[in-house]
């Protein structure tokens, strides 16, 4: 069990894990650093994409990646309706109105999925479910390799998009101070509605790479949403480079829990929830800029 | 001669590799009134907030009438006597000015008599005609007396003013000064950060100025405005004689 | 207290006549129970109110409180043998550690943030309660003793409990901790600047609330004779607390009252309609939303606006 290649094993599992971890995690800080807003609704996009992608899958027999991009565009188009709707309307108002309304579109979310799809868990299966590569001793399944592959080519179009695009830099803006953004021309509406769009498609996009990996429910949403947060809270909103140090950080304890021994897999998902709780506990520091959002310079 | 009331011993704050205030000392004696100036980005916000509790020196002391605070929180330095206000009006939206001051009456040093301290702070301020109305519907006048007025209220007995004649008209400001001439007139010593100048020579007893973090000069507001050090830090270059 | 005041003897006189109405109609059993849990909810809604409403930070995680409770009851009554009254107590001193130490990390989020690591709290619990089996029984729930004291006698706990409550909540607004919270809520770091230890008064409404949820938990679990995790954790139990306030008005001392009678029957029709049960999610959901978009202040605040008029 302890065994180097096993070991090594859970490396690569953990890394593989964490690319699509980011991914996830960044539709969501992307929302908050544009417009302050924790978009509750994220699980819901996640899961509703994974069944989207079931039921494309089930039609069309199309591949989770491909159905993952169409249902990244699907929700990137629902994402600035429900922008354009409703959460423009609490905007200004107490953050506490977006939440409870992004929380009620959850709710609404998971009881279209019970209506639509039924409870029980889902899968898909691909023709290489089961297929893995070996390099050296370490066997790596392909279901993990590809989601990694994907997520780094997503992360990685998403900062060409921030970095070398007029929207990609009047969404950085917004970002860094809306008021003077606005001073200088950028159009904020525009630049949060498509945002939120653009954070919903990612959210939709890591939920539907995630059928690969994962079995699913209408409840598996929330799961993910809390893994997000924990990663959010151990790397930091406003990087990138934060987002894919916390992912690996949970996915590296994941894991790795394994061995713990008496473990039973029903408890992972307490971990995320426990590194946040030990992230907020003992780095109060590194994550100031949750802690206080008028910017106290600590 | 009295032993200072706050003593400011050698404060440095570092933000990563910027030093916003390098070992500044300044000494204020009870029943002073003390202005702190200096051009924009000079410290003196940093410097203030390390002495009021919203910011830990990275080095240095702050030492209150005998007392280590720095480093202790802002609700704990209320206790001890130590209180601000805010550069930017911070009023309780939804209550009413007289519940705005209530809670700093009720959380101070004087929460036994808090009723009777909130009737003579709304006396004393000239707010006891708006007393009812929301915080949210005042004017910047009014915010900025309502400010002072809350701090007032938990009974400081060193009130540090950040900017408070700011955005004032002149009749406003005017009534401001007196106001804090008054408060120090009770026994209250007072912090002043300004840029007015002429509210800082109308009731500082003495002036410190910063530049760069660091303190450049320190005397009556005639010794400092003509200071050569001085004169350069807000033109940026040897003044012409 | 001034007597003559409506705002005084209305409630006194709701409660002389809710309180009469075991005696009046001994053998409604089913009105009794009704009663009875309706008042379990009203105490659930007030006491959640005290922080989500007054301290303004909306805790999605109150099932913790609420299921420990329920346990520590259920486990001291079955194994133990303990009287189930003699429980309650334990079981709101519980509900209050567990509060104090879900306080401890989480109180320093603010707003939104504080709420999400609350949805977290909920869940780790009732995941940790399923899988500790040797303790609460696990995933096939803790069956208890059948004797149990009398519908009236509950009916009575509920409304002295609901009423406790309140008295609890109106307090609380009145005096100094309810007004530090207000500070708060509106600017937590003008509130400590001007000195309200925000941690301090934030842990007084957390733990005040905790042990009202904690009496209110062990109550049901003795009036149903069975504890099961998903039940007494369950996130729709927190759900249901934070709905309570934002329907009837969050923030305000009667507004969870009205809202806890509101969403129980709701809850109660949802959940006894085979063809309805599908949709609660959505109900809740549609709820939050229409609510939050149209009328954030609940019942209350439409009430207030049409009374303006």
């Amino acid at each position: 069990m302890y065994e180097p290649s096993a070991i090594a094993g859970l490396v690569v599992t953990a890394v593989l894990t964490a690319g699509l971890y980011a991914l996830m995690s960044y539709g969501l800080a992307l929302v908050y650093g544009v417009m302050k807003i924790i978009n509750l609704a994220h699980a819901g996009t996640m899961m509703l994409s994974a069944f989207v992608v079931l039921t494309l899958n089930r039609a069309f027999h199309l591949d989770p990646v491909p159905g993952a991009v169409v249902s990244a565009a699907v929700f990137f188009v629902l994402g600035m309706a429900l922008y354009r709707l409703a959460v423009r309307r609490v905007i200004d108002a107490p953050p506490i109105a977006s939440l409870l309304l992004l929380f009620g579109v959850w709710l609404c979310a998971q009881n279209a999925a019970y209506l639509i799809w039924g409870s029980e868990d889902q899968s898909i299966v691909t023709p290489y479910t089961f297929s893995t590569v070996d390099i050296g001793d370490i066997k790596i399944a392909v279901s993990r390799l590809i989601p990694f592959g994907v997520s780094l080519v997503a992360l990685g179009t998403l900062t060409w998009f921030l970095r070398a695009t007029d929207l990609g830099k009047a969404i950085r803006a917004v970002s860094q101070n809306a008021l003077s953004a606005r001073l200088v021309g950028v159009r904020s509406e525009r630049v949060a509605t498509i945002a939120f769009g653009l954070g919903s498609a990612l959210s939709a996009f890591a939920g539907g790479l995630l059928t690969l990996l994962f079995s699913f429910n209408p409840d598996f949403g929330g799961t993910f949403q809390l893994k997000s947060f924990a990663i959010i809270v151990l790397g930091g909103l406003e990087s990138l480079p934060g987002v894919a140090l916390g992912a690996l950080v949970l996915a590296v304890v994941e894991s790795f829990s394994i061995l713990i021994p008496g473990w039973r897999g029903s408890l992972i998902n307490l971990l995320a929830f426990s590194i946040l709780v030990a992230a907020l506990v003992l780095l109060p520091g590194g994550i100031a800029s949750l802690l206080d959002r008028r910017g106290k310079t600590e | 001669m009295t032993s200072p009331l706050l003593r400011i011993d050698r404060v440095t704050r570092r933000f990563g590799g910027l030093v916003a205030v390098h070992e500044v000392s300044l000494d204020v004696s009870p029943g002073e009134i003390v202005g702190l100036v200096g051009p924009n980005g000079a410290g003196k916000t940093t410097l203030f907030r390390c002495v009021v509790g919203a910011l830990r020196p990275t080095a240095g002391a702050v030492i209150f009438d005998g007392r280590r605070i720095d480093g202790r929180s802002q609700h704990a330095l209320v206790r001890l006597g130590v209180c601000h206000t805010h550069q930017i009006p911070a009023p309780f939206a939804d209550l009413s000015v007289r519940d705005n001051v209530r809670v700093g009456a009720s959380f101070g040093r004087m929460a036994s008599t808090a009723r009777a301290t909130v009737s003579s702070v709304l006396a004393q301020t000239g707010l006891d005609q708006l007393a009812e109305t929301p915080a949210r519907n005042l004017s910047i006048g009014s915010l900025k007396l309502l400010e002072v007025g809350r701090a007032l209220a938990t009974g400081p007995r060193l009130l540090c003013l950040d900017e408070v004649g700011g955005g004032l008209t002149p009749v406003e400001l005017e009534r401001m000064l007196t106001l804090v001439r008054e408060i120090r007139d009770a026994g209250v010593t007072v912090l002043y950060i300004e840029h007015n100048m002429r509210a800082i020579r109308a009731i500082c007893d003495r002036v410190v100025v910063l530049d760069f973090g660091e303190k450049i000069a320190e005397g009556t507001p005639d010794e400092v405005a003509n200071d050569q050090r001085v004169i350069e830090a807000y033109l940026g270059e040897p003044a012409a004689r | 207290m001034r007597l003559r005041q409506p705002s005084v003897w209305a409630p006194i006189a709701l409660v002389v006549v809710l309180a009469m109405f075991p005696a009046a109609f001994p053998d409604e059993l089913n009105y009794l129970g009704l009663g009875f849990l309706t008042f379990i909810f009203v105490t659930l809604a007030v006491a959640w109110n005290m922080v989500g409403g007054y301290a303004g930070q909306v805790s999605f995680g109150y099932a913790a409180f609420f299921g420990t409770a329920a346990y520590v009851t259920a486990i001291l009554w079955s194994r133990y043998e303990w009287e189930p009254v003699l429980t309650l107590p334990l079981a709101g001193l519980a509900a209050v550690a567990v509060s104090l130490i879900v306080g401890l990390p989480c109180f320093r989020l603010l707003g939104p943030y504080f709420s999400i690591a609350t949805i977290g709290v909920g869940e780790a619990a009732r995941v940790l309660a399923l899988n500790l089996d040797q303790l609460t029984g696990g995933a096939s729930g803790l069956n208890l003793p059948l004797s149990v004291p009398s519908k009236p006698w509950f009916y009575w706990s509920g409304l002295a409990l609901a009423v406790v409550a309140v008295s609890v909540s109106a307090w609380m607004r009145a005096s100094r901790v309810g007004l530090g919270l207000f500070a708060l809520r509106m600017d937590q770091d003008a509130a400590e600047s001007v000195g309200v230890n925000s941690t301090v008064y934030k842990n007084i409404a957390h733990s005040s609330s905790a042990f009202l949820v904690g009496i209110a938990a062990g109550l049901y679990v003795v009036y149903f004779s069975y504890g099961h995790p998903n039940q007494v954790f369950g996130f729709d139990l927190s759900i249901g607390m934070v709905l309570m306030g934002v329907i009837g008005g969050v923030g305000t001392l009667w507004g969870p009252v009205l809202g806890a009678a509101i969403y129980y029957p709701i809850r109660q029709l949802l959940l006894s309609q085979s063809n309805l049960v599908a949709f609660n999610l959505l109900v809740y959901g549609g709820l939050l939303i229409a609510i939050i978009l149209f009328e954030p202040g609940g019942l209350l605040g439409l009430i207030r606006r049409v009374a303006r008029r």
